[in-house]
């Protein structure tokens, strides 16, 4: 009995050591985002979450897949609460019911995936690059931005590259989230639509007072 | 017999007195008065990690952390400070001159936050610990009737860290500190791999810790 417990025991060992070892890594991003801090502009957009996004995991290379569409829905909803105060999230254009918004429609056009191995360097790295469609209401394009995110992560003696890699990933979405806040309003298309938008508001808000001087 | 034996413990202490660290610290400080903490006051501890090829790991962090807590300096754990004012101190957001900073706390909602949690100063640590030289060559075998590993191998490693205070209140920069270490680990391989590890990091964490603790003093609590 006692030599079928310590074979067990050593078959543990032996498939955990080669478990850590494995050049493969299959990693669900389940961690939440702190809440941005950033005051948020009074204007309306709507982001479209498509479930191709929001759903999406990514094959950088043969050896790893990363499920990130939960995540990257997580940290985009708070990045954005921090740059716009009217928010809607929708899975389609179709849904959207607010008026006068910004359309946002986030989409990933690459994850890439760099092991110690790879960089010859002691980090793991994960490059996210997304892109953000930006379209009036009416459907009119105002942008296309391509808005990429990095993160790295140190190699750890005996840590697994899993882990490793999980851990670059999260930093990466961060990044994402600190670009957002950082970079958005800086896009000279994006200001263009900011200035029209704060405009329209300020003759609508005179209107009904140029309308109760007429009126009797 | 006794001149083996007296060859073994020469030997022996000759590769442990070579597992050692050499720590080298420098200091700089605009004055030689300690930089006085309230009681109720808080340091923070933050890695630096926007280069290229390192990233200045955690554990160092909370080491460092660790040594200041010990002299009765409250220590605000890195993470939460970056998560309670997210995204301002992400790698690429972070402020690399006090002129950076100076426009990041004229941010009302910032600068609320860091009073919300009496963080008085902030410690910029930037380093690493990289394996200069390696030499020898151990192999390693399993068989039916065992196994063992035989050889001998050495390493050097050296660790370089540097850490800046930064005055959140007065936002000017308090002083500098620069720590190396370096020292050469041993495996030697007698069947059974023997290490003898040079504790480079512990010894510039501790280095570091211990003079970092110096710069400050405790006042009490202010009513």
């Amino acid at each position: 009995m006692l030599t079928i417990t310590m074979k067990s025991f050593a078959a543990l060992i032996v498939l955990s050591i080669l478990g850590g070892c494995s050049s493969s890594a299959s990693v669900q991003l389940t961690s939440d985002f702190p809440k941005v801090l950033a005051k948020p502009k009074a204007l309306s957009a709507a982001v479209v979450f498509e479930p191709s996004f929001a759903t999406y995991i990514a094959k950088p290379n043969t050896k790893t897949v990363i499920d990130m569409g939960a995540a990257q829905v997580r940290l985009l909803r708070n990045a954005f609460t921090g740059l716009f105060g009217r928010l809607e999230f929708v899975g389609s254009r179709e849904e959207i019911t607010i008026d006068n918004a910004m359309v946002i429609i986030p989409s990933v056009r690459e994850v890439q995936v760099s092991t110690p191995s790879e960089n010859y360097q002691n980090v793991f790295e994960v490059w996210i690059k997304y892109n953000l469609d930006l379209e009036s209401t009416a459907g009119e394009s105002i942008d296309s931005w391509f808005m990429p995110a990095y993160g790295k992560t140190p190699d750890a003696f005996m840590a697994s590259k899993s882990a490793a890699i999980e851990q670059a990933a999260i930093i990466a979405l961060r990044d994402a989230g600190a670009k957002l806040i950082l970079d958005f309003y800086r896009i000279p298309s994006v200001n263009n639509w900011v200035t029209e938008e704060q405009e329209r508001v300020r003759q609508v808000n005179i209107k009904p007072k140029d309308n109760a001087e007429v009126s009797p | 017999m006794r001149p083996t034996k007296r060859l073994i413990s020469v030997l022996f202490s000759a590769v442990l007195a070579g597992c050692s660290a050499t720590t080298t610290i420098d200091e700089y400080r605009p004055t030689s008065e300690a930089i006085e903490l309230n009681a109720d006051e808080q340091v923070v501890i933050l890695g630096r990690r926007d280069a290229g090829h390192y990233e200045t790991d955690r554990e160092f962090i909370s080491c460092v952390a660790s040594k200041m807590r010990g002299a009765d300096i409250g220590v605000l754990p890195e993470q939460e400070f970056i998560d309670a004012i997210y995204p301002w101190f992400e790698p690429r957001t972070a402020p690399k001159g006090l002129s950076r900073l100076k426009r990041l706390m004229q941010d009302t909602s910032i600068k609320a936050e860091v009073d919300k949690r009496a963080v008085r100063y902030l410690v910029w640590l930037d380093g690493s610990t990289e394996t200069l030289d390696s030499n020898g060559s151990m192999s390693c075998a399993v068989g039916p009737g065992g196994g063992g590993c035989f050889g001998f191998a050495q390493w050097d490693k050296l660790s370089v860290y540097e850490a800046i205070v930064w005055d959140l209140q007065d936002l000017t920069e308090k002083g500098r500190l620069r720590v190396d270490s370096e020292g050469t680990s041993y495996l030697i391989g007698a069947v059974a791999p023997i290490p003898f590890l040079s504790p480079v990091k512990d010894d510039a964490c501790a280095s570091l810790g211990n003079q970092l603790k110096s710069f400050f003093s405790i006042t009490p609590a202010t009513q």
